[in-house]
């Protein structure tokens, strides 16, 4: 009994671990297979990374002193997986009363606590892109993270000076909530007519707005303030990223169009599951695309797909990369990645690109994460075997030079929060829909479904 | 003709004021419950004035609702009631920090037939700041004389609703003819929960947090708009008269405080975030978990009151048989419970004051709950301030409560030992002077009136068809520990010993509510039902679906 | 608009088939013929691994397998140039062929109303048709159950080969009655107590249910005995003329389903899902009781397990001496079973081992150990040819054999990317405006 208590003390030494701001770490990675993405495969390469910051990359570093030193001969070093679609790490998913909701924003649901997260650092993941759900048209801004695993603090896992992202939601998601509510849109024409509503209602208000701060007497009353419009005119004039929720080509063809019309330069594309059909027009806009590798026929609209998309995609130039939208699939995204070498032979370092720099890329924080480059933050996973191979494993994740996954100091009960009246054996058994937050996304006038604060 | 009316009105309104007087000023009380004297002295008591201070074989003079003397030769007025209070103890009256006391839940609002959910009116959305707790309160109200019983005797009392219920008020738990009689202090705060529209926007965390900034922004706006246009309004369109953008000036200008009903570590983050944005004062009034939070509290200005609601003690098992996994797994359950129980401790060594709030516990765990605090590094003193000066401090009445001084309010408590001993009770009460007698009984189960231990207590089977479907099961009223209290019970699984609150019978008509967790959100189900022998015939109403739906019940036989 | 589409696509078939198509091969068409597979690795699963081998196939039927087989002279010659030959991949848990659409009752054919419904038949309902079936069987995958759920009888589930354009040519010879045991375990969204209850009514509901259909079974012999479907059912597994396969995933149920089994005295009998048959593994490997699980990429069933549970539970029950077969327990992914196999053997269960979870074993399991589940004369030839080790990801599938069938190695995934890898017309940059 006394040794089991001993082991908590060691093993639960980080909850009680306390960020005041991201703690940065320093750890030398010596002698792996450094794949970089950016500068090819470097062969017993050292990384030595210094307050939480890659400070150089080269063959047979010298230790700074006061360092760790992980030795990963026969490893390979590959940057963070980043994932661009999740739902973990929240406490409240869709704010599904209104089919606009730009105002609300993820960052003030972040779940710390969430043993997802931990899982996800065990699959090599060290970002996640925790969005909103996909029940309205233009749903709430959503929230990158870092995963640093051991906090209470939400505020601690926030990726600071990531830019700024939203959500949208096109095709049988937000229509299925207008049917059921008696409202608009019930067809993707009503989506179509509630976006360019909202943009236009937008600049009416932007114009009030500026009217009045050019002429600031002080005997001018100000209009109102509604965040809502506040968030949409920031959305016009480029300072969030959209990603759009979609699968359809059609609709995917008629977001660019209006994006074009409106002058909006910057658009991903989630899910996206008939992307493929448009690659040539996305290529074109610059549009980026956020896919699962093999998801198809859970609804009619992803029943016309192809797990080739990825390599359609890739193959005429659209920034493209996979994501898993579950608390499952996140802790095997580069098995996903891989798989788009079986569907359309994809490259090594293509496949790679799809899981961390592809999508650093579409959330606006490549100049940060997303490959092995000097500069760059410390984000690494370290697997026994190359990562695209179905028999590696993932040994350690580092977030800013910190280590928050070692399969050899791994213990089974990683909750940093337990609550004491719990029971000690609570079972769940999962089933495959469970995971598919985002994808049957129930519409929220069944007051089961709208009330439902926890996921 | 008008002349008449206006003068009949005048005289009618004279008359009216000759009539309050004379009531206030009567000698004569048929109904023979008047007090003999307002003036009482406790003598040769353990007096203790304030945390941490005692005066042995001392005296304590209340008269006409204010503390007259306290020492030890005090001269006692002639007319004085004389209580001897040997081996007693005298505190002052304790201070509840929030909860719904004397507060009686509205009807639920209907759903409006073509609710618009993106936009539904503000009433419905549970958005009403304007609303004065004064509105709900109903001294028939049993919470009252509970949590008094216990030693409380003000209580910062809130209203009931969702995201922005309204304004509390200090009240006196005392008796009293007409809500205005027990107010001690309106609008000291405006409450805030993260309890959304039902069925509308904001209906979660996401929504509530936005509408909030959005309200507060154009709170601002408005405000300064209003006081533009005051000063002078020539040219200027007339401000609008939102009352509900008007019920937050006063936290805008910082003369009123948030109070956050925000229980959890992560709920209080959210509130705390709102706090850092917009710079309004915040209190937390019912905070469970402060733990996680200390350095967040210690750091920035914001008053705390802590739940009494303490978590129950986990068990642990401890045979050879127990796998190594489940040992691990008790002994976690119990390092986060001595976690919880030593945060008590961890906010006073942190230096930070705090009071304490009843909201949402029975006041027979009350006490039990206190007690149990000492076993965690918590003692009689700091439990003490943190029930009477911490608390007055926080909710700026230290002038005039949280202590036994001569000067201020008549509010103490008399106890048959210390207060914090298992064994000791309460023997007085007094409120605003009003003197409360208990009767210290062996088994706690006179407070039961005949009538309802007749009528009520027992195990019911009930039965009732909803527009879901069935629903039924057992309802049990016991009172086992002093007082009425009751679980129920669904057989088909919704839900398992949920304690009711409210519950009271009158003339033949019982009334409880009860609340669940229905997919995560609260949902209040009220029942109301006539008994005749050992049936029951009524109504449950669900107010957040505005349905209800009729129920009966048999009183099973206890043989 | 659906009515000129049809017209269309029916006028464009009447055009095709003007055409003389007796020697041309349609595109679309599986081969039947005698094959002579050369040339190639042989994973025999039963029998080694055979260098050089050759696969001789007749009839439906492998003829002849090794390394010096004589090759009949009028069989088509494929020379697989060192390729990697393996038995067709099993799949022993699915919805494939009764779930066409997941969010779309119309498409989907597998819960049926009621909670004892176990006389439907889920080989009726199979759409030999289904689009997830080509896509499918190109990875490899030749053989799957295919299950109904819901209740707690949910019905009867098949085996079947994914090639056949009727189910009995699909049909691949074995059926067991599905049993939803009582699970002590809660569904995500469920509270405890909800949990709690709705067990103790499938506790119920089974328990009466089998009580009467044991008096059924007796009487059964009689003349007088009235129809009763779902007795029927229940009595040919209490007769022992159909296995049982019965759904338990807590270890709480684990040990209470055994105890069941062994009160009821049921022979042949099979526990699907056991998610946490890693907890019981010697209890299970005692009761002699084979298992079915997956899919191995999952979560673990507890907040406080280890997050490699899902992973680790089919190697540690292997190794407990517990016969194990793999699902994916999907109906459009089942293609992702070598994959599930893949992170079953990195996580302990080891490659070879693995690789029986989705042949031999699975074979065994449904009794089907003289027809399918390994690469061995007399057996069915399922088969199929790869680059490499199948459980990788950059291993290509180059040929699927079924029932001795060369099938066409398309499906519709694989048609969109030939058409969408270069679109035509790719952008249009002039797009045609009407005066409209």
């Amino acid at each position: 009994m006394k040794k089991f208590i001993l082991n908590l003390i060691i093993g639960f030494g980080f909850t009680t671990m306390v960020m005041a701001q991201a703690t940065m770490g320093d750890v030398l990675i010596k002698n792996g297979t450094v794949l970089s993405i950016t500068n090819g495969t470097l062969e017993n390469t050292d990384v030595l990374i210094e307050d939480g910051k890659i400070s150089q990359i080269g063959q047979n570093l010298s230790d700074p002193g006061n360092v760790e030193i992980v030795d990963a001969t026969g490893m390979f070093v590959m940057p963070g997986i980043i994932d661009a679609h999740s739902h973990i790490a929240g406490t409240s998913i869709n704010e599904g009363t209104s089919q606009v909701t730009a105002e609300v924003s993820m960052e003030d649901v972040v779940n710390p606590l969430d043993v997802s997260i931990y899982r996800a650092l065990a699959g090599g993941v060290t970002s996640i892109h925790l969005m909103h759900g996909s029940a309205n048209v233009i749903g709430g801004q959503n929230e990158t993270l870092k995963l640093r695993y051991g906090t209470m603090n939400p505020d601690d896992l926030r990726f600071e000076g990531a830019p700024r992202t939203i959500k949208f939601a096109l095709g049988e998601n937000p229509t299925r909530g207008g049917r059921r509510r008696g409202i608009q849109p019930q067809t993707r024409m009503g989506v179509e007519a509630m976006i360019r509503n909202s943009f236009n209602d937008a600049i009416e208000y932007r114009k009030a707005w500026n009217q009045y701060n050019a002429n600031r007497s002080s005997r001018k009353v100000a209009p109102e303030y509604d965040l809502r419009m506040e968030t949409i005119v920031d959305i016009l004039e480029g300072k969030i990223l959209v990603h759009s929720h979609s699968y359809r080509a059609d609709e995917i063809y008629m977001l660019m169009s209006v994006f074009s019309d409106f002058g909006i330069e910057k658009l991903t594309f989630q899910h996206a599951n008939e992307a493929y059909k448009v690659a040539p027009e996305l290529a074109a806009f610059g549009a980026s695309a956020s896919i699962f590798s093999d998801w198809w026929a859970y609804k009619l609209e992803v029943y016309y797909s192809t797990a080739y998309n990825a390599a359609i995609l890739t193959n005429n130039g659209v920034n493209t990369s996979i994501n898993s939208d579950s608390g499952e699939l996140i802790r095997h995204l580069f098995h996903e990645a891989a798989k788009s070498q079986k569907y359309g032979g994809l490259s090594d370092n293509e496949a790679l690109a799809l899981i961390t720099l592809n999508p650093a890329m579409q959330l606006g924080i490549e100049n940060r994460v997303g490959s092995i480059d000097e500069g760059k933050d410390g984000d690494i996973a370290i697997f026994d075997k190359h990562p695209l191979s179905i028999y590696a494993i993932p040994q350690m994740t580092f977030v800013d030079g910190v280590k928050y996954f070692d399969i050899n100091n791994d213990i089974a009960d990683q909750r940093i929060m337990v609550d004491p009246e719990s029971t000690i054996e609570d079972v769940v058994i999962f089933n495959r829909e469970d995971h598919e937050i985002c994808m049957l996304e129930e519409n929220l006038v069944d007051l089961y479904e709208l009330f439902n604060e926890e996921n | 003709m008008k002349l008449l009316r206006k003068l009949t009105f005048r005289l009618l309104l004279l008359l009216s004021f000759l009539m309050v007087s004379i009531q206030s000023h009567a000698q004569s009380d048929p109904t023979g419950s008047s007090p003999a004297t307002t003036t009482y002295a406790i003598t040769n008591a353990t007096i203790v004035p304030s945390p941490g201070i005692k005066i042995e074989g001392g005296t304590i003079i209340i008269s006409d609702g204010l503390i007259t003397d306290v020492g030890i030769n005090v001269t006692i007025p002639a007319y004085a009631e004389v209580i001897d209070g040997t081996d007693h103890y005298v505190y002052a009256g304790f201070i509840d920090g929030m909860s719904n006391t004397g507060a009686k839940r509205p009807e639920a609002m209907e759903r409006p037939d073509n609710l618009f959910t993106p936009d539904p009116p503000n009433d419905y959305a549970g958005i009403t700041p304007e609303i004065s707790v004064v509105e709900q309160l109903d001294l028939d109200e049993s919470s009252i004389a509970n949590l008094r019983k216990i030693g409380f005797t003000i209580s910062h009392s809130v209203p009931h609703g969702k995201m922005l219920p309204g304004k509390g008020a200090l009240i006196l738990l005392r008796d009293g003819e007409h809500p205005d009689d027990v107010i001690l202090k309106q609008e000291v705060s405006l409450l805030s929960q993260f309890v959304g529209a039902p069925g509308a926007y904001p209906g979660n965390t996401l929504g509530i947090m936005a509408k909030w900034r959005n309200l507060y922004k154009n709170a601002e706006l408005s405000k300064r708009h209003s006081e533009m246009y005051a000063s002078n309004p020539a040219g200027i369109v007339r401000p609008s008269q939102d009352r509900v953008l008007q019920a937050f000036y006063p936290v805008v200008d910082r003369s009123q405080p948030v109070f956050y009903n925000a229980k959890g570590m992560l709920e209080a983050r959210r509130a705390l975030s709102l706090q850092r944005e917009m710079g309004f004062n915040l209190a937390f009034g019912n905070l469970e978990q402060a733990w996680p939070l200390i350095n967040d509290l210690d750091k920035s200005s914001v008053s705390v009151f802590m739940s009494l609601n303490l978590p129950e003690e986990p068990e642990t098992a401890d045979n050879e048989d127990l796998s190594e996994e489940v040992a691990q797994l008790q002994a976690r359950r119990v390092e986060f419970y001595n976690r919880h129980m030593n945060q008590f401790d961890a906010l006073n060594n942190a230096g930070i004051s705090f009071g304490f709030s009843t909201m949402g516990v029975s006041a027979s765990k009350i006490k039990k709950n206190i007690v149990a605090m000492q076993d965690f590094g918590f003692d009689s003193a700091e439990a003490l301030a943190t029930l009477t000066t911490n608390a007055a401090a926080i909710l700026g009445i230290s002038n005039i409560a949280g202590t036994l001084e001569a000067g201020k309010l008549g509010n103490a408590v008399v106890t048959t030992g210390p207060y914090f001993n298992d064994e000791s009770n309460v023997k007085i009460v007094f409120v605003d002077g009003y003197k409360y007698d208990y009767e210290i009984k062996e088994s706690s189960s006179t407070e039961v009136s005949d009538e309802i231990a007749n009528d009520v207590l027992g195990t019911w089977d009930y039965n009732a068809i909803s527009p879901q479907g069935e629903i039924s099961g057992t309802i049990i009223f016991t009172d086992e520990t002093g007082e009425l209290t009751g679980t129920i019970n669904s057989a088909q699984g919704m839900y398992a010993d949920v304690l009711l609150s409210n519950i009271s019978y009158r003339e033949g008509t019982l009334t409880f509510d009860y609340t669940i967790d229905f997919g995560g959100q609260s949902m209040e189900l009220i029942v109301t039902g006539d008994i005749i022998g050992s049936d029951l015939e009524g109504e449950i109403s669900v107010p957040a679906f505005s349905t209800s739906f009729p129920v009966s019940a048999t009183k099973k036989d206890p043989n | 608009m659906r009515h000129l589409q049809m017209i269309t696509s029916v006028l464009i078939a009447l055009l095709f088939v003007n055409e003389a198509y007796s020697q041309t091969q349609i595109a679309r068409q599986a081969r039947a013929d005698k094959f002579a597979l050369t040339n190639a690795t042989i994973y025999t699963v039963t029998n080694g691994v055979i260098e050089n081998g050759t696969i001789v196939i007749n009839n439906g039927v492998i003829e002849a397998v090794g390394s010096n087989v004589t090759i009949p002279s009028d069989a088509l010659v494929i020379d697989y140039d060192g390729r990697e030959i393996y038995p067709g991949m099993i799949d022993s848990g699915t919805q494939l062929g009764l779930v066409e659409i997941g969010s779309i009752a119309e498409a989907q054919d597998n819960r049926e109303f009621g909670d004892i419904k176990p006389q439907m038949e889920a080989l009726t309902a199979v759409n030999p048709n289904s689009v997830s079936i080509p896509v499918t069987r190109v990875s490899g995958v030749t053989t799957v159950i295919t299950a109904p759920s819901g209740g707690v009888l949910p019905g009867i589930a098949a085996t079947i080969n994914l090639f056949g354009y009727t189910t009995d040519q699909m049909f691949a010879g074995s059926k067991g009655l599905v049993i939803n045991f009582p699970n002590s375990g809660r569904r995500w969204r469920q509270s405890k107590e909800e949990a709690e209850k709705a067990r103790e009514r499938a506790l119920k509901t089974l328990n009466e249910t089998w009580d009467k259909a044991e008096v059924y079974a007796k009487v059964l012999a009689s003349e007088d005995s009235r129809y009763y479907p779902e007795m029927d059912a229940i009595a040919r597994v209490i007769n022992g003329e159909l296995k049982a396969y019965i759904e338990v995933n807590a270890a709480k149920d684990i040990l209470s389903a055994i105890d069941w089994v062994q009160e009821k005295e049921l022979r042949d009998v099979v526990f699907t899902g056991v998610s946490e048959g890693w907890r019981v593994a010697e209890e299970i490997a005692e009761s002699g009781i084979p298992v079915i699980t997956g899919p191995i990429l999952s979560v673990p069933t507890r907040q406080s397990d280890s997050y490699d549970a899902a992973y680790k539970n089919p190697g540690i029950m292997q190794q407990a001496g517990i016969k194990v077969a793999l699902r994916t327990n999907d109906s459009e992914n089942s293609r992702n079973l070598p994959y599930n196999a893949g992170f079953a053997a990195s996580y302990g269960m080891g490659r070879e081992e693995a690789l029986k979870a989705i042949t031999i074993n699975a074979a065994e399991i449904m009794g089907l150990e003289n027809e399918i589940g390994s690469i061995e004369v007399g057996k069915k030839a399922n088969l199929f040819i790869a680059t490499g080790d199948p459980f990788e990801t950059s291993t290509q599938i180059l040929d699927v054999f079924i029932d001795g069938y060369q099938i066409p190695m398309t499906s519709r995934q694989t048609e969109l990317y030939d058409e969408f890898l270069n679109r035509v017309p790719g952008l249009n940059l002039n797009p045609v405006t009407t005066d409209q």
